[in-house]
């Protein structure tokens, strides 16, 4: 399949005739999947994982015989519990990413998110369960597995007194990146990101967007196939977040790289291949944005009541109605007649009314019986600015 | 396909686990953590301006200031209670003086680095914490080298004469004691939980450590412990004695200015079972971490 789209995608395309935006769409979509028919389910796991596994040596040492089975796959994880304290971070998490997928984990702030990607990059260990990064057991190989991604961690870990081209060699000295490699890739990666004309700046007078991305490079500068981007925009203004995702998929585009990403912003999964929605330590979905609308999707009539008991009439005749706030529902429905007989029952007793359709957005308030928190966590983002310049000025 | 992955995973492994390619590379991290604390030393501008009006204070006013006073009149006939005037007298320890500042101070990015997030880009990284640890005391002592050869410079005017085995002799000692100094930085930043500020590290550490070791007023050794325990009380000499800076000052005032309250050996065997000691209790927070 892909030596096929490999041949329609030769620059002579055109010429034989073939729509325009064919080349391009395949083009994207080879890039995306390369590695894919690697990895699809049956065969993969039937063929390459005991071929793979044992007889070549792939780098899987002291793993049991079920984890070898899995190897296809970047990122594997198999029932990991974490907690802090009593607190349950992650409850019997299991996920599994294939090479050159995107997957975005999509939950409220403090849905353990962070916890999990901070085990898959060997910062914490997890209580139970196993997990692998590119084969390697994060318990047991922590150094196999830092060497083959690269993380982009949620608050800025760049060294602010540093050039930005002094950071990015000193990711690549200590990844232990020969010097070639090393200014090549350097180079490639600031062209990348659109910061060449800001080698020699300190990163102090970069604006956050910048370090973002100054950020990502980083990342990237070992020749990492994994990445890890922890609350990437978070902080961010609108432009600069798309901006970053703007890069992401051209950073896909010209190699291959496995993406997680954690995020609350539940418009930016759209970027991903996979949506894996968290909540309370838990997955509650993983699947396709597409294929979770299909599935989970459901037209919702927002309304804001003004007074207690239309609220509580309305939840009484409409169990399925779920409560926002003390005054606003959400009711799911179908059809559109629905609308016209909700609004003759109820409407001396509403203020607003809003017709949502089926939606990522819907989705997660039907699995999670809650919205996104984004106010909340707009908060706690300002908190975390303000404490970061304060830490600055008070250096 | 197949043999696409399998091309792929062999790259893999022939890039990643080189047998010989390892410890080079943990040579390059070592290099890369001790450039990075050269570069923020030298752009600190606070720093340096520590670095130099310490000595200058020290020196031009205490020093200056003190002169007259450090001799003793026995029979009406005046001498030198040790025979250098007191200029000479703290030249020696305020290099230790500066170098423990500036150590101690690299040191306490230990605390900034984990405060702000830059520890984590380390800590992610396949490099050794081992290795983080020697890049950053290593870092440190050549910065505490270079602000004890500020000092240097003012010898002089201070009168005290070197010569170049001396100086030689003298950086020696200086760059064990600053990997001394420093690891004890390190070994105090490990064991703070927030940071704050360096006001408190000032206060706590440097300045008892430079007050207690000698370094401004002698406890002569020409006199018997009794007549010692006339001047100063059981606590002072007390402490004195089992500060190793102590020893440390009396390793610098041997060789800079010839004068030795203890044995001469004991300041570096001082010095040296420091950085040792030290330095092993570094390894192993840091390896804990």
């Amino acid at each position: 399949m892909s030596a096929f789209i490999r041949t329609i995608t030769t620059p002579r395309l055109p010429s034989l005739g073939v729509p325009c935006s064919m080349p391009l769409i395949c083009f994207v979509h080879d890039r995306l999947s390369a590695p894919r028919p690697l990895g699809e389910h049956d065969t993969s796991t039937a063929t390459f994982g005991p071929t793979s596994g044992h007889g070549r040596g792939r780098p899987v040492r002291g793993g049991r015989s079920r984890l070898t089975t899995r190897t296809a796959a970047s990122v594997f994880v198999d029932r990991v519990s974490k907690r802090y304290g009593r607190t349950p971070a992650l409850v019997d998490v299991s996920l599994e990413v294939e090479p050159g997928q995107s997957l975005a984990l999509l939950g409220p702030n403090g849905a353990g998110k962070t916890t999990l990607l901070h085990i898959l990059t060997t910062i914490l260990r997890p209580d139970s369960g196993m997990a692998t990064v590119a084969g390697f057991d994060v318990v047991k190989h922590p150094r196999e597995v830092r060497r083959r991604i690269g993380m982009v961690f949620q608050e800025s870990t760049l060294d602010d007194r540093l050039s930005v081209r002094e950071n990015l060699e000193f990711h690549g000295l200590i990844f232990g990146v020969p010097r070639r490699q090393r200014n090549a890739a350097i180079k490639e990666l600031l062209e990348l990101v659109e910061l060449d004309n800001w080698r020699d700046a300190e990163v102090r007078s970069l604006s956050g967007g910048m370090r973002r991305r100054l950020e990502i490079a980083r990342a990237l500068v070992h020749q990492a196939r994994i990445l890890f981007l922890d609350e990437p925009t978070v902080g961010l203004d609108a432009q600069s977040r798309s901006l970053i995702w703007e890069y992401l998929r051209l950073l896909r585009r010209s190699r291959e790289i496995t993406l997680v990403v954690t995020t609350h912003y539940i418009g930016e999964v759209e970027n991903c291949d996979r949506v894996c929605i968290i909540d309370k330590g838990r997955v509650i979905a993983n699947d396709a944005p597409d294929a979770l609308r299909r599935e989970h999707g459901q037209e919702l009539l927002r309304v804001t009541v003004n007074s207690a008991d239309a609220f509580r009439d309305i939840t009484r005749s409409h169990p399925e109605a779920v409560s926002i706030a003390e005054d606003r529902l959400a009711i799911p429905f179908e059809g559109s007649e629905f609308i016209a007989n909700f609004v003759n029952r109820y409407g001396r007793a509403i203020d607003a009314i809003e017709i949502e359709r089926s939606s990522l957005e819907t989705v997660f308030l039907k699995l999670t019986g809650s919205e996104l928190r984004d106010e909340k966590a707009s908060h706690t983002e300002q908190m975390r600015s303000i404490r970061r310049r304060g830490g600055e000025l008070t250096r | 396909m197949i043999d696409q992955l399998e091309a792929r995973t062999a790259a893999d492994r022939s890039v990643t686990t080189t047998p010989g390619a390892r410890n080079p590379t943990v040579l390059w991290g070592v290099y890369a953590v001790w450039l990075r604390e050269l570069k923020r030393a030298v752009r600190d501008r606070s720093q340096l301006i520590g670095g130099v009006s310490r000595p200058l204070l020290w020196v031009v006013i205490l020093g200056i200031g003190l002169n007259p006073y450090f001799r003793g009149e026995v029979y009406g006939e005046v001498r030198f209670v040790v025979p250098y005037t007191y200029l000479q007298y703290i030249f020696p320890a305020v290099i230790v003086l500066n170098m423990l500042y500036t150590s101690v101070q690299s040191a306490v990015s230990v605390v900034w680095d984990r405060e702000f997030g830059f520890l984590r880009e380390i800590l992610v990284s396949p490099l050794p914490r081992g290795a983080v640890l020697l890049g950053k005391v290593l870092g440190g002592t050549t910065v505490a080298l270079g602000h004890g050869l500020i000092v240097l410079l003012l010898s002089r005017f201070v009168d005290v004469n070197i010569s170049l085995a001396r100086i030689g002799q003298g950086l020696l000692f200086m760059a064990l004691l600053g990997f001394a100094l420093t690891t004890l930085g390190v070994v105090i930043a490990n064991r703070l939980r927030s940071f704050e500020g360096f006001g408190v590290f000032s206060n706590l550490v440097i300045l008892p450590l430079y007050f207690l070791s000698s370094s401004i007023f002698p406890m002569d050794p020409a006199l018997t412990r009794t007549q010692t325990a006339v001047h100063y009380p059981d606590w002072l000499i007390f402490l004195v004695h089992w500060n190793p800076i102590t020893y440390a000052v009396d390793a610098l005032r041997g060789v800079f200015i010839g004068f030795n309250q203890f044995d001469p050996a004991t300041g570096p065997v001082v010095i040296g079972a420091m950085a040792v000691v030290l330095f092993a209790v570094a390894w192993w927070d840091f390896r804990r971490a």
